[in-house]
């Protein structure tokens, strides 16, 4: 369920159903080369086709929340209680799994320091999203994703 | 007086042109308001589409199988690609039946099983919800309606799928 009236009005007549919070992060910044620039963007442009294709397959699950965005220059550690206040905040509302999407390797190091799960996965070399190439490797990218979601609700 | 009666008196004259002026007013106001009135006959008729989803009907087993079709969609504020998924597979009688994949528990996507615990129903990642081949839901698990259904036709051997219908292969 995205975050929208529509989605919304389902959510608070199945708030039992819906226990899982995934937060996409979406980084930006202007101070890097021009290639970095595109290429941070390209990968926010991702991140929505990647979340709305999961959000579509678990619509009754999930619901998505706003895009986390910050300064990729910026100082992580002042994002981390920022984040874990979302987490805290979530599991009180009823979320089981509150997941962290990203393809920033920064967070990698971090990740203990999240009270969430954090997904990162590698946004590739891919200049052209529409190429054929391209959309197989993030539709397979896509299914792994999805597949790992599946796994937490095993737990 | 011959010569005079071939000519355009000046009041004739200022008629002829006020009508013709005035028909154009006239007609300028109410060529639009026709337009108007008329509008909702001249629209094509969005709801009844069907659209092509390249498989060859030859192709369709009674197995359910995967077909994926998309279309332009003009919402309000912008225009979209839509693409839409269908289980489709032939019944006892030979006929064609596309179900939907959406869940009616809560909207995820149902996904046909060939194998393992779920064989031969559509398992619902989300909650577990299972439906038989012709989409009735299994009781016991949360959806409470079967999966609903594409209106389907067959034109020169492709299979094309139109408006979504509540699902009337389940008796």
């Amino acid at each position: 369920m995205k975050w929208s009236y529509n989605d919304m009005e389902m959510y608070v007549q199945a708030k039992e159903y819906v226990d899982t919070f995934l937060v996409p992060f979406v980084p930006f910044s202007f101070s890097r080369n021009d290639e970095d620039t595109k290429r941070l963007a390209l990968h926010a442009e991702l991140m929505d086709i990647f979340v709305n294709e999961i959000e579509k397959q678990y619509k009754g699950r999930i619901v998505l929340a706003p895009s986390y965005s910050y300064l990729l220059d910026g100082d992580y550690n002042e994002e981390i209680p920022k984040l874990n206040g979302y987490v805290e905040h979530a599991k009180d509302n009823g979320f089981k799994h509150i997941l962290f999407l990203t393809f920033d390797k920064k967070w990698k190091k971090r990740d203990s320091k999240l009270h969430g799960n954090l997904i990162w996965v590698s946004a590739g070399q891919t200049h052209d999203l529409q190429s054929e190439e391209a959309q197989n490797m993030i539709r397979t990218q896509i299914d792994q994703v999805m597949e790992l979601i599946t796994t937490y609700w095993q737990e | 007086m011959s010569n005079k009666k071939q000519q355009v008196s000046r009041r004739q004259f200022l008629n002829y042109t006020l009508t013709g002026v005035g028909g154009f007013m006239a007609a300028g106001m109410l060529a639009p308001m026709v337009r108007f009135a008329v509008d909702p006959v001249l629209k094509p008729q969005k709801a009844g589409d069907f659209i092509a989803t390249g498989t060859e009907v030859s192709s369709i087993t009674n197995t359910p199988t995967r077909v994926d079709f998309s279309y332009e969609q003009v919402d309000a504020w912008y225009k979209s690609t839509v693409s839409k998924t269908a289980w489709v597979y032939k019944d006892e009688k030979g006929d064609i039946v596309a179900l939907s994949p959406i869940c009616k528990h809560l909207g995820c996507i149902v996904e046909w099983k060939k194998e393992g615990e779920h064989a031969n129903q559509y398992y619902c990642p989300c909650h577990g919800g299972l439906y038989s081949k012709n989409g009735d839901n299994v009781p016991g698990t949360p959806p409470l309606a079967p999966l609903d259904q594409y209106k389907t036709n067959v034109k020169d051997g492709v299979l094309y799928l139109g408006e979504i219908v509540p699902n009337q292969e389940v008796k």
